[in-house]
């Protein structure tokens, strides 16, 4: 039997009825009348409540700014009016919301200040002898991270969360209710629920839902019905919310209370008897949970073959090797769409090349990457501190790319492991090398498997790689693979990973071997095969093993997939390059017939002189014909795009031979402190980089020091500073002020919507740009 | 009694209901090319297609949401405001009620974007116009079925009128998000820096008055792009195109 268990009901209605000013904080009203916030919390404990919430909710070092107060101060007086109101017959939890400020990436506030907030009213909430931690009202489960890291690494106490969902089962920054589960069901909280958002009635799917994915206690405690969109009134009385309370037992939740609109004699009818304890048979331990990894807003749930895209590895590609050293996330966050959009269900990470700070590029890299796709991350490495790095800002559960055999390698990483609430994959190997019969490989699986469960990972957890090797080196090694493949799926019951592509290094047309033994594979049990998705034959063979196995219901996504599919000799001739002038390929914005143009070049040119000869005479002239108001802005960045595909051959194949850099200068561009709005800065960017200026682009809300610091250390001497608005320009002039103070002799052109050409001399900036193309020609006057 | 006339008062509201909710149409494309400067030119067919793909995308992704409020001019939430400007004033004389109002896209139009910026900066360009097309489309027909709720009741609505036009500070949004709740409601927040996050929002404060006024002029020093426009920058406006 689960205990039931009651908590409190709304308490900032409950103020307002009691002299709450409209506007005032509710924590700060209670610093100046805790007799008023403890009466109406007594009126909560002799109606039921075994649970108080202190009056905390917004108590934050962000919010209380100005106030004149301090966390402490704040969390200590209400605490302790809670537990003068809970006279000892009720537990006192610290109550805590969201900090008030989005977290990046669509908002400023970074996941790491954002966990010092927290960690601040943690401390002070421990310090004063709560019961426990209730977060609550969170709609962003990046924040509930920060938050639930924040509890668990500054006390001991049991930590308790909920979150506001709309009817669409999401909440407002798109958190699903299986990625809540899996996410902190994996960080180890006590109990997770859901709290306000809708009335009783709506919330019943969601409850449902969320026991799919979790056997922790269910919190509910919802608002008293919908409100009144003009008024913001709650119409449900106490009576009603208890008769759709109690059908939340038979949904297997536990903990009950009330949100906004509810009163004590909500509680009452709780705690009076609408809502009982759950019964045993109803209770988790028979239930089959569903399992997989997630990122806030995607779930890939284990059971079916997902695909794992191999392509964000530094391993044999000398471009990504290249970004990586420059730091250019837009090479790697376009590999991690370019995934998505092929099909990819998670993504693998790795970033280990000599000469980077591998820990440090993790966190960057998996910030970078969710900022652009919601798949689900696999953590790539064999540095325990750069697994923890990569686990600890993903936004969701990870996989943890790899541990092995070795007693040591196991005794490290697998803490992490659990302390996030990742699945790990095990490689059947160990100090002795890879096993070449698949008995000693299926050995080692059962050695990774006991040390995981051991340190409280679940066997559903445990992914074993059995190991590609490659034929043309190992030929009978396929077959060991496959043989245990198929014992640790169907004897031992773990899934399978594999890293197909291995299989048919140095073999001419490797495709057909890889695709060949992939299928071989998955029809033996491998899951998760790691492969490059952007193959069509690979995903095509996955599509047609999802429809063989009954995986693709009604073949429904194979249909999808090859219904429309048009052979490929049947298409239309593409303009044979004799017909189609780089010119015309670049204005018309036709990346294809640009690509093949540029390779066509090479085959008798220099790289530089496609780049001076070729690609930029063409843009010269979208940038005239954009001056002269002939063509507008999507065709002039089509036409930046286009020439952009030219540019990436030189670059793939300049980097290919370690070759010399042909860029015609850095220049750093940045979108100012405060401020987000960055799609004219981008522009600018594709732009520029299509001149041949190797860009800097250091984001958005970019503080002033970094700035200057990457000026100084990358010797640029042209910067290009961006602010949309008017809040913002001050920001833009205290950076070229810093600039200018520096005494580094740069160049500084400024744009932005609230900008003018006298408006960009009076805050000392050398160069208007009215556009992108204006940037371009200051960049060829400052840096030729 | 109190509760009584409450309840007389949600007869009004309750009809609002029903109608209000954050509606989002088909977009006007004239009003997308305007915010991309287009100035008449030949639009090939490609970028025709491109254009409506964009639309089609923005569409898909967009969460309109609303939330409203309508006080009284004499009450103490009204007051709490403290609407600095002389702008507000003109715009509220002679109205005894005032509405608060923000609208949102939600933040999925905003990932949509960033994603973009990365994988094909025209596209994001583009979705970027359609999507502020978007959110002006979603507070005019808030507004139009406010005005129909607030005539069918014989009383007149003002324009809405929105922080940073004339002389309303921006910091405004400060005090009607907070007024509105609209990070618990709609999910709409602001930044130290008084950006809305979800970027694609607008907030705004219109008046309800018993005797009809003068509409302010649709003119350039009530629109929301005041200090944004390109055209307004070259000493033109958009109604000259």
């Amino acid at each position: 039997m689960r205990d039931r268990i009651i908590l409190d009901g709304g308490m900032g209605t409950m103020l307002q009825a009691a002299g709450l000013g409209l506007g005032e904080r509710p924590d700060l009203f209670g610093l100046k009348h805790p007799d008023v916030v403890e009466r109406v919390q007594r009126s909560y404990v002799e109606a039921g409540s075994q649970v108080l919430y202190a009056n905390t909710f917004g108590t934050n070092a962000h919010k209380l700014e100005g106030t004149g107060y301090t966390v402490e101060e704040v969390v200590s007086a209400n605490v302790a009016t809670a537990r003068r109101a809970a006279g000892g017959k009720a537990k006192v939890a610290l109550d805590v919301g969201p900090i008030g400020e989005l977290l990046e990436p669509l908002g400023m506030l970074s996941f790491e200040k954002a966990y010092e907030i927290y960690a601040q009213v943690v401390r002070a909430g421990a310090a004063c002898g709560v019961d426990l931690i209730i977060f609550e009202t969170m709609t962003d489960l990046y924040e509930v991270r920060a938050a639930v890291l924040a509890a668990k690494e500054n006390s001991d106490l049991p930590v308790w969360t909920t979150m506001s969902f709309e009817a669409s089962g999401r909440t407002f920054t798109g958190t699903t209710v299986a990625a809540m589960a899996l996410t902190l069901t994996g960080l180890g909280v006590d109990a997770l629920g859901i709290n306000c958002s809708l009335g009783p009635k709506e919330l019943a799917p969601l409850v449902e839902e969320l026991r799919r994915w979790t056997d922790l206690p269910v919190i509910v405690k919802p608002n008293a019905g919908m409100p009144d969109p003009a008024t913001g009134e709650y119409s449900m009385g106490a009576e009603e919310f208890g008769r759709h309370m109690a059908e939340f037992p038979k949904l297997g939740a536990s903990i009950f209370g009330g949100c906004c609109g509810t009163n004590p004699d909500f509680i009452r009818a709780l705690a009076n008897g609408s809502v009982q304890a759950v019964p045993e048979a109803e209770d988790v331990k028979e239930r089959k949970l569903f399992r997989g990894v997630c990122s806030a807003g995607q779930v890939a749930q284990f059971g079916g073959v997902r695909v794992i895209g191999e392509r964000i590895n530094p391993t044999g590609k000398k471009r990504f090797q290249q970004a990586l050293r420059d730091g250019d996330m837009n090479y790697i966050m376009e590999r991690a769409i370019e995934q998505a959009d092929a099909g990819a269900d998670i993504l693998d990470i790795n970033v280990g090349l000599p000469g980077i700070r591998e820990a440090e590029m993790m966190t960057r890299v998996v910030k970078a990457v969710q900022s652009v796709v919601t798949l689900p991350l696999q953590i790539d490495s064999s540095d325990p501190e750069a697994i923890e790095a990569g686990l600890r800002v993903c936004n969701g559960r990870a996989i943890v790319n790899s541990v092995n055999g070795e007693q040591e390698v196991l005794e490290k990483v697998l803490p992490i492991v659990k302390k996030y609430g990742a699945a790990v994959v095990g490689l059947t190997m160990d100090k002795g090398g890879i096993p070449e019969t698949a008995e000693a490989r299926i050995e080692i699986a059962e050695r990774i498997l006991a040390a995981a469960e051991r340190y409280g990972i679940a066997r559903e957890d445990v992914l074993i790689d059995a190991l590609t090797l490659t034929i043309s080196a190992q030929q009978s090694q396929a077959k060991e693979t496959l043989k245990a493949v198929r014992y640790i799926h169907e004897k031992m019951g773990l899934h399978c990973v594999l890293g197909v592509s291995n299989i048919s290094f140095g073999l001419p047309e490797r495709i057909h071997i890889t695709a060949g033994f992939l299928m071989q594979a998955m029809c033996c049990g491998l899951d998760f095969p790691i492969v490059n998705p952007n193959q069509k034959e690979i995903m095509d063979m996955v599509f047609s093993h999802r429809a063989l196995f009954g995986e693709d219901m009604d073949c429904a996504a194979y249909i999808e997939r090859f219904a429309g599919a048009v052979s490929e000799k049947t298409l239309p001739a593409t303009a044979s390059p004799a017909e189609m002038s780089i010119e015309k390929a670049v204005l018309k914005g036709l990346k294809q017939e640009v690509a093949n143009l540029t390779e066509q070049y090479l085959e008798t040119m220099s790289e530089l002189d496609v780049i001076n000869q070729k690609l930029i005479p063409a843009l010269d002239i979208v940038g005239e014909k954009y001056e002269k108001q002939q063509i507008f802005l999507p065709q002039l960045i089509n036409a930046a795009n286009a020439a952009c595909a030219g540019f990436d051959l030189i670059k793939t194949r300049i980097a290919g031979r370690g070759g010399e850099n042909l860029s015609k200068g850095k220049i750093v561009m940045a979108t100012v402190e405060g401020d987000i709005h960055d799609i004219g800065k981008n522009i600018v960017r594709v732009v520029l980089e299509n001149y041949g200026y190797q860009v800097i682009d250091l984001g958005r809300d970019v503080p002033v020091n970094t700035v200057v610091e990457t000026v100084l250390r990358e010797r640029v001497f042209l910067v290009g500073l961006s602010a949309l608005m008017t809040t913002t320009v001050s920001s833009m002039r205290k950076t070229i002020e810093a600039l200018r103070k520096s005494g580094h002799p740069c160049k500084i052109f400024v744009g932005g919507a609230v900008l003018t050409e006298s408006y960009a001399m009076e805050i000392g900036a050398d160069y208007y740009a009215k556009d992108a193309k204006a940037s371009a020609d200051i960049a060829k006057e400052v840096l030729g | 009694m109190t509760g009584r006339i409450r309840s007389d008062f949600r007869i009004g509201y309750c009809r609002m209901e029903e109608n209000m909710q954050a509606r989002l149409t088909k977009l006007n494309e004239n009003e997308i090319l305007l915010y991309l400067g287009y100035r008449g030119q030949e639009i090939p067919v490609q970028l025709k297609e491109q254009i409506e793909r964009c639309q089609e995308e923005v569409m898909a992704a967009a969460q309109p949401r609303l939330i409203w409020r309508r006080i009284p001019i004499d009450s103490p939430l009204f007051s709490a405001l403290r609407l600095e400007g002389e702008d507000i004033q003109s715009l509220l004389l002679g109205c005894h009620e005032a509405v608060l109002m923000a609208v949102t896209l939600g933040q999925g139009i905003d990932r949509l974007l960033a994603r973009n910026s990365v994988s094909n900066m025209a596209d994001a360009v583009i979705m970027d116009a359609c999507a502020s097309t978007a959110i002006e489309n979603v507070a005019d027909h808030f507004e139009e079925d406010l005005r129909a709720e607030v005539e069918a009741e014989g009383l007149y609505l003002t324009d809405r009128f929105s922080p940073g036009y004339g002389d309303l500070p921006i910091s405004t949004q400060k005090q009607l998000c907070a007024a509105l709740d609209t990070e618990r409601k709609i999910g709409l927040s602001l930044s130290a820096s008084m950006l809305m996050i979800p970027g694609k929002s607008v907030t705004a404060i219109l008046g309800i008055s018993n005797t009809r006024k003068v509409l302010r002029k649709r003119g350039c020093e009530s629109c929301s792009l005041f200090r944004n426009c390109m055209y307004r920058k070259e000493g033109r406006n958009c109604h000259e195109r």
